[in-house]
């Protein structure tokens, strides 16, 4: 394990956790069975890119792409976020009629499969499928970014987005907000005979969860350095909403789990299968890579099974001065 | 040669294909509330056992039927095993989507190191250009348009006129209300499954055909056309998904001829977003799409 | 020892304080070649849409390791192979790439890298300082700053020429007025389009379509082989598309039967599009009608032999190895790790920042440099106190300054049994004068 590998899986533990706050706010808390995350993070990883990149005639001019306005950091983070907002109201007022939840959640995975598609073939818009690459990562004018110092600063910078977007989720879920809405998840038409509207609350709670949902898509191309429509295939989106469902849906700390246990552990895990030579050379080459993901449907399934409320159930709020 | 007549007439094979696939999947969500997201993998699987059916010399006809009876007990199977287990214990229909979703990684990838990760092709003569007027079809295509005509009037047949019919109406519309009726529901449901898992199976082998040459990342990409086709027409609605596969099928083939090809689905997808903007509920859906008070 | 032993010892001591001193080539005094096993990694995708990239990488290392373990390893050390599943994209090949440094300190080398990850793992590599093979002809990487980052496969572009000339001054057919291009949307493929289309207009033909297909699978292209058509194109230059015997078996169809001369990359000079394709369409009208493009190997001579041999014997662990002994980046790769195990015998050192400027200097040659052919062949040489200019299995290598190898590029075609067979091969003025046309 060198710092390397170690702060990969840190970073990718942060984003994970922020993507899957995120989605446990549209989820689990508005109870939008948005099929379509992975666009959000894509889109906040787009903007991010297009806000720290030269413009396309830089590095012998072999991509294409709008914007290219190099800004310096945090601006391109920022950017990120905003734009997973603004993407989350178009989508919220197409989704938030009244439908049953999981014909919006088929309606939504369309939307991210013709999102995907319509990136891909418009080519001179955001690098068509090879996607934006050298995209510079954030201070790397200050540190060089190969460096282990830098490695420790993309954690840290990355712990302090975790952190921010905690605070966020939790404020909101903690709410008046929040709490109507769990009130609307529990009992719509009681909710709604007080008084509260449950679109409008709905789509703010969208709004948040696309805004951070930016942030970890920001997070993540300043990593890896590279965003390819590749990435963000429709099943990323059911990998992370396995997360909330293995981590306990409804709560932050459920999330967490759910973000360090599906997207990190099941994948990694199964990839450190890989570095016993014994096991990786079994067979035919596909073989062992194809038994990873075999696994982690098992592992998926597993948990369904054992533990569908989750590792951490949502806890039961209780109110004191209920009636005698 | 008109252009855009001879892309009509391979629209009429695209929305063939299309319908087979759309209206089985749709029905499995109208009667069982199940999105079957292993879909896909069931088509691919019945189309490489009718292609090692192929390769050993068995007529593709022949491995059309076997495709159907293979996705039938496969999918039979699944559902006893896997899904109605789940649903048994309670899990809510998006637990059950990734149950779906775990079982169709563990089929795709059950499959790779055995099959392989290249394309292959059914040897299969299409037969002789038949033109009319504009429109050129090879004798197998016009077989497959009859194919999913002769089913589609085959599901209306069940619907409308079997007890079978009635009581998967029945079930998809009020399942309790449908059991306390007396409606067998358990029997329902294995029927569901059963058939279609056929035309999911049958399905498989026919796109196969269609697209001349095939791999394992088939099954999942013509998943969504299907889940195109089916939201489309309203989910649930076999009609529905009819409906849907009809437009897909040509909007995709006529678009394709009128602008740059790459952009042909995305044409189509764009309909369907126009369609959900302006009626979410899908064309055809009744009430039964739309939550009661939320 | 006994006297006269001590004797030979005490001169063969003598001896090598002699050599190290010398100069030119032969040992150069670094710390010795270590102990202990050596791995070379395989990073591609072995799972997802391009699962057919990676087997073929590591076939090249199960035939390379025992041309080197078989002839004294290197130093005594034993090369073994392993493969780390990129996934097919960037975020899944960047933890691939760190686990694959982070849990193996001896990497000599890496090889495979295609495209679809390529640009977020070679910077990942490069930092570990360990030198790397990598099969994208990806524009970014022509002028790369990377300096372990070693690229044998041409840039598209090259690619792109060679298929104009087959089309201009190819041997069979009077030169074609009026192309096709049908070329995929996806990360490898447009980079072939626009220097086509420039070097084929400037020199007297046409496009009669330029039409980018949407690469997703199960797509039947219908529409699309019926517009082609209907612009009466003489030729198509085309790719190997992901389902390649789609959009050619269509053609024949709605061609009436009849297929139209089709002219395509090298990456069509495979297995597994020969066996597609001739499903499709049949043996006899790929053979008539195709044309293609390949770098100008010979596939044969002691280099070869010894790499067939291997591949061969491979078969034990992956079935399929020997399904790959035409196929180009099977045989550059080979060549790359084998480089890499001479360069470390020349540098005397396992430390990739000594040994990695050497391989360049073994592909290349300096002058008077003795060519070898074999490991066992150029560790002799090294040992003699040579330097060495290694030209293996894939032929003669010529690395430009920013390690880019373009050598020579013949035309091709298939035989009946899926052979390729040389069909003959641009001359210097012509290569110019596209090249030129086409603007680089």
């Amino acid at each position: 394990m060198n710092t390397y590998y170690a702060a990969n899986l840190l970073i990718y533990a942060g984003i994970d956790i922020i993507a899957c706050l995120a989605l446990n706010l549209q989820f689990g808390v508005s109870g939008i069975v948005n099929f379509s995350f992975i666009v959000f993070q894509a889109v906040g990883a787009y903007a991010a890119a297009i806000l720290s990149l030269p413009p396309d005639t830089a590095n012998g001019g072999f991509q294409h792409y709008v914007g290219g306005l190099q800004l310096p950091f945090p601006i391109p983070w920022v950017g990120g976020a905003i734009a997973g907002g603004l993407l989350a109201i178009p989508v919220g007022f197409v989704v938030l009629r009244k439908l049953r939840s999981d014909y919006q959640a088929i309606a939504l995975l369309v939307l991210s499969v013709i999102a995907n598609t319509v990136i891909t073939n418009a080519d001179k818009f955001l690098g068509g499928a090879a996607g934006l690459a050298l995209v510079p990562p954030p201070l790397s004018d200050r540190i060089d970014p190969n460096t282990e110092n830098y490695q420790y600063l993309y954690i840290g910078i990355t712990l302090v987005a975790v952190v921010i977007a905690f605070a966020v989720v939790n404020r909101v879920v903690n709410s008046p907000y929040g709490r109507s809405l769990r009130a609307m998840r529990e009992r719509e038409i009681a909710a709604a005979s007080i008084g509260k509207n449950p679109v409008n609350l709905k789509m703010t709670i969208f709004i948040v969860g696309g805004v951070i949902a930016g942030l970890s898509g920001a997070i993540l191309v300043g990593f890896i350095q590279i965003w390819a429509p590749s990435v963000w295939l429709y099943p990323e989106t059911i990998i992370l909403f396995a997360a909330i469902i293995v981590g306990g849906r409804g709560n932050n700390i459920g999330a967490i789990l759910g973000a360090l246990l599906v997207p990190v552990g099941f994948e990694e895990v199964t990839r450190l299968l890989n570095s016993n030579p014994n096991i990786a050379n079994l067979g035919p080459p596909n073989l062992i890579s194809a038994l990873q993901w075999v696994a982690i449907g098992l592992l998926i399934l597993g948990f369904l099974w054992f533990r569908p409320q989750g590792v951490r159930p949502e806890p039961r709020m209780v109110f004191e001065g209920g009636p005698d | 040669m008109n252009i855009f007549v001879a892309a009509f007439g391979f629209g009429l094979v695209s929305m063939s294909v299309i319908a087979i696939a759309a209206v089985g999947f749709t029905m499995q969500f109208g009667i069982t509330n199940m999105i079957n997201l292993a879909y896909g993998e069931v088509m691919i699987s019945a189309a490489y056992l009718a292609y090692y059916m192929n390769k050993a010399g068995i007529s593709i006809w022949i491995g059309m039927v076997a495709g159907a009876l293979f996705g039938a007990v496969f999918s039979f199977l699944l559902n006893r095993f896997i899904y109605a287990p789940f649903m048994r214990k309670g899990t809510a229909n998006l637990g059950m989507v990734i149950v779906s979703l775990a079982v169709s990684l563990m089929i795709a990838n059950l499959l790779l190191p055995i099959v392989g990760y290249y394309s292959v092709s059914y040897q299969e003569d299409a037969g002789r250009l038949i033109r009319i007027g504009s429109i050129v079809l090879t004798r197998d295509q016009i077989i497959v348009i009859g194919i999913a005509v002769v089913l589609m009037l085959g599901i209306h047949a069940l619907l409308t006129y079997t007890r079978l019919g009635k009581a998967m109406r029945a079930t998809a519309a009020n399942p309790t209300l449908a059991r306390n009726c007396g409606i067998p529901t358990q029997r329902v449901i294995d029927s569901v499954w059963l058939i279609t898992g056929a035309l999911c199976g049958l399905a498989g082998v026919v796109a196969a055909l269609n697209a001349d040459s095939f791999a394992i990342a088939n099954g999942s990409a013509f998943l969504i056309t299907i889940l195109a086709a089916a939201v489309l027409g309203g989910a649930g609605q076999p009609y529905g998904a009819m409906i849907g596969a009809v437009l897909i099928g040509l909007i995709t083939e006529l678009s394709a001829a009128a602008w740059s090809p790459e952009y042909k689905e995305v044409v189509a997808f764009a309909i369907l977003v126009l369609v959900m903007v302006l009626r979410p509920q899908g064309l055809l859906a009744k009430r039964g799409a739309l939550a009661a008070a939320g | 020892m006994r006297g006269f032993e001590r004797y030979k010892f005490v001169a063969a001591l003598g001896a090598m304080v002699v050599l190290a001193a010398c100069g030119g080539g032969g040992s150069t005094g670094g710390s010795g070649l270590g102990s202990g096993a050596l791995l070379v990694g395989v990073i591609a995708p072995f799972t997802g849409a391009d699962a057919a990239l990676g087997p073929a990488y590591y076939a090249a290392c199960l035939a390379a390791a025992p041309s080197i373990n078989n002839n004294g390893g290197v130093g005594g050390r034993q090369v073994s192979c392993q493969k780390f599943d990129s996934r097919g994209e960037p975020a899944d090949g960047v933890p691939a790439a760190n686990a694959m440094i982070a849990g193996n300190s001896n990497l000599m080398a890496v090889v495979g890298c295609t495209s679809d990850e390529a640009a977020a793992v070679a910077p990942i590599i490069d930092r570990a300082h360990i030198p790397m093979f990598c099969m994208t002809g990806q524009t970014e990487f022509n002028k790369t700053t990377l300096k372990y980052f070693h690229r044998l496969v041409p840039a598209d572009i090259y690619d792109a020429y060679a298929m104009v000339g087959s089309a201009l001054y190819g041997p069979g057919h009077a030169p074609y007025k009026k192309a096709a291009l049908v070329f995929g949307n996806d990360i490898g493929s447009q980079a072939f389009v626009t220097p086509a289309t420039n070097a084929f207009t400037k020199l007297g033909g046409t496009i009669a379509i330029n039409q980018p297909i949407n690469l997703a699978p199960g797509t039947s292209y219908r529409t699309e082989v019926a517009t082609m058509l209907a612009t009466h194109p003489d030729v198509i230059l085309t790719e190997a598309l992901g389902a390649a015997g789609t959009y050619l078996k269509e053609v024949k169809t709605q061609n009436g039967g009849q297929m139209i001369p089709f002219i395509g990359t090298s990456a069509t000079i495979d297995p597994t599009w020969f066996k597609q394709v001739s499903d499709a369409i049949g043996v006899n009208d790929l053979v008539k009608y195709y044309a293609g493009v390949d770098l100008g190997y010979s596939f044969s001579g002691p280099a070869y032999d010894e790499f067939i041999t291997n591949l061969n014997a491979a078969a034990s662990t992956f079935a399929d190895a020997p399904k790959y002994k035409q196929r180009g980046s099977t045989l550059h790769l080979y060549d790359g790790i084998i480089m890499t195990a001479l360069a470390m015998n020349a540098t005397n050192s396992a430390d990739p920042t000594i040994y990695n400027a050497k391989i360049k200097e073994i592909a290349n040659g300096t002058s008077g440099a003795t060519v070898v052919t074999t490991y066992k062949d150029g560790v002799a040489a090294i040992k003699a106190g040579k330097s060495i200019q290694f030209v293996g299995a894939g032929g003669l290598n010529s690395f430009d300054a920013y390690n880019n190898s373009v050598s020579g590029y013949i035309w091709v075609t298939y035989d009946n049994q899926g052979n390729e067979v040389k069909a003959g091969q641009m001359t210097p003025e012509q290569t110019a004068t596209i090249a030129q046309a086409g603007g680089i």
